[in-house]
């Protein structure tokens, strides 16, 4: 019931300063989210929290390229969402695939939250976006400025990895050491000091405004809110992580991996096979240690077989999930708001062959 | 004389055994016998019932081996017990052939639909290993490591990589691992080369196919 109130007092105040044109404006004020039917409706479709504003919901729609002022932006919001959406991903998938290699873990961290993800969820959500930003526009459409056509924007970082010697750096392969320590949660070093006045695209602006949404979502609802709207959101959707692999040597690290474990030596045995001498033979093989069978794969030929074998087995060792996992975050808050903390497996490392 | 037989619903033909009550007609010439039911017949249930027979699949990656369960685990218990009982049961199952033990395909045939029945038992006994598997014999010694160096500095033409492993019983790996010859690499490479040159288009993208689907292997299994 107070909002309104609110609403209509700062309705009030922006009628008191001398009035200024809405064309102006380098965005919608405040005062017109409380009439747009794009805001209500987003805010409905989304079954977001009644105690999230609709002025909040506003304003993480404004892309900094659209209105510098930090008060006014989402860039503030967006920076808090990026680091949530960030800590979920990774607590989620570290708690439940404990034993997956880093560049997986990185490849399924941008699936989840990465940039593209994110521009398709704004799509999935029915956000458009605004064709200029103004005040005059209505503030459900997502305000940015676009980059002008033809301008590069895959080398945005070109003539920023020229060293001291002048060597340019950009096109090295990056280390995972190198990732791991000054990458972002993608393992990615990017510039990202973009110019934003240059103008962003459409991927840049929809990023920043979801990022904003969860940092708002968990301000002004909390921890739980922000938990249950990431899960509807984003832990829902269906990602296959066994796709996300791609061994180069996979029978020289199944034997590394049975050697480190103590494991017998990895024996590839035929399990079936059909049309030998004929022009499409298929063969089936089984990666045996000992008496057991790590893993199964079927070829066109016997090292197809067992190579794809080898390779089942590796990712079957990789995608090992404990049965009742506690993530970090859900352990946190008093009394009995937070479940009790189990610890969590931690397995040693990938294999290095 | 004709009797019509009653019209059953059934399942598969295995699965009933209509054929064997069929009465007896007169026949004017002799006609060959019904073959007996085969081998995948079920002999033991007396009426109508379901065949669940689901075609093979790939093994989930996701359902992690026994061997992969971490010993905490409480899942190597329920694994380990389920693979004693299929052990159990193969060991007591006696399949019931229709045919005679007397053939060599019939005894293959009552044999494999035993392991059938057994589930996930791996096959008894076991298929042979497609490589023959070798075991590490670090049976160099030093001295020996210095012939190997000595002969590929003398004469890399003659003393290739090949010719070395044959005569010192170890893998041509090792060999490149004691000692190289770079002084023939760069001639071998211009003939190597000159052969491609020689390559048509089809020959090429062949080859260039083959490699990027042998990369393939490792990235969908």
């Amino acid at each position: 019931m107070g909002e309104p109130i609110a609403a209509a007092a700062a309705a009030g105040h922006t009628t008191a300063i001398p009035r200024i044109p809405r064309e102006a404006l380098p965005s919608p004020p405040l005062s017109a989210a409380r009439s747009s039917a794009k805001l209500s409706a987003l805010h409905a479709r989304l079954s977001l929290p009644s105690r999230l504003p609709l002025e909040t919901l506003a304003r993480t729609l404004i892309h900094p390229s659209a209105d510098p002022n930090p008060d006014l932006n989402n860039a503030s919001l967006a920076l808090l969402g990026q680091d949530l959406l960030g800590y979920y991903t990774a607590e989620h998938l570290l708690a439940h695939y404990p034993r997956l290699p880093q560049t997986v873990l990185y490849a399924a961290q941008y699936a989840y939250v990465g940039g593209k993800t994110l521009a398709a969820v704004t799509r999935e959500w029915g956000v458009e976006a605004a064709a200029e930003p103004g005040g005059e526009v209505d503030p459900g459409l997502l305000q940015f400025k676009r980059v002008k056509p033809g301008t590069d924007i895959s080398g945005s970082s070109a003539g920023k990895t020229k060293g001291p010697d002048g060597v340019d750096r950009s096109e090295w392969r990056l280390g995972m050491g190198m990732r791991n320590v000054s990458g972002d949660e993608f393992g990615d070093i990017n510039a990202s000091s973009q110019d934003a006045a240059a103008g962003v695209t459409l991927e840049d602006a929809s990023k920043t405004f979801v990022r904003a949404l969860v940092g708002a979502v968990y301000l002004h609802c909390g921890q739980l809110s922000t938990k249950r709207f990431y899960a509807s959101h984003f832990l829902s959707r269906q990602l296959d992580l066994s796709t996300l692999f791609a061994f180069r040597t996979p029978t020289r690290d199944l034997s590394r991996l049975c050697a480190r474990e103590g494991f017998e030596a990895p024996v590839a045995r035929l399990l079936s096979e059909t049309g030998r001498l004929s022009r499409h033979p298929v063969f089936v093989v089984g990666v045996y240690s000992g008496p057991d069978k790590l893993g199964e794969g079927a070829g066109a030929s016997l090292d197809e077989a067992r190579t794809r074998a080898a390779a089942a087995a590796l990712k079957s060792w990789y995608l090992y999930s404990p049965e009742e996992v506690t993530v970090p975050s859900e352990a946190e808050g008093k009394g009995d708001q937070g479940k009790r903390w189990v610890p969590c497996m931690v397995d040693c490392g990938e294999v290095i062959a | 004389m004709s009797t019509t037989l009653p019209l059953r619903p059934s399942i598969g033909r295995a699965a009933s055994n209509c054929l064997s009550a069929r009465p007896p007609r007169p026949a004017p010439h002799k006609k060959t016998p019904h073959p007996p039911a085969p081998a995948f017949a079920n002999t033991t249930q007396p009426q109508d019932h379901i065949i669940y027979n689901p075609p093979s699949s790939a093994p989930n990656v996701y359902h992690t081996p026994l061997k992969f369960l971490p010993k905490s685990d409480r899942r190597r218990d329920l694994l380990l017990a389920q693979q004693r009982a299929a052990q159990a049961a193969a060991a007591t199952y006696k399949p019931l052939s229709p045919f005679s033990t007397a053939s060599p395909a019939a005894s293959a045939l009552a044999s494999l639909s035993a392991s059938a029945a057994s589930g996930e038992a791996p096959p008894t006994p076991a298929s042979p290993p497609i490589r023959v598997p070798y075991e590490k014999k670090y049976h160099l010694t030093p001295p020996q490591l210095e012939e190997m160096r000595k002969l590929r500095a003398h004469d890399p033409r003659k003393w290739t990589r090949v010719r070395l492993a044959e005569k010192f019983e170890c893998s041509q790996f090792f060999v490149s691992l004691v000692c190289q010859a770079p002084q023939i690499k760069a001639e071998r490479d211009a003939e190597l080369e000159n052969i491609k040159k020689r390559w048509g288009r089809q020959k090429r993208m062949a080859r260039e196919d083959r490699v990027k689907r042998k990369e393939s292997w490792g990235r969908d299994a």
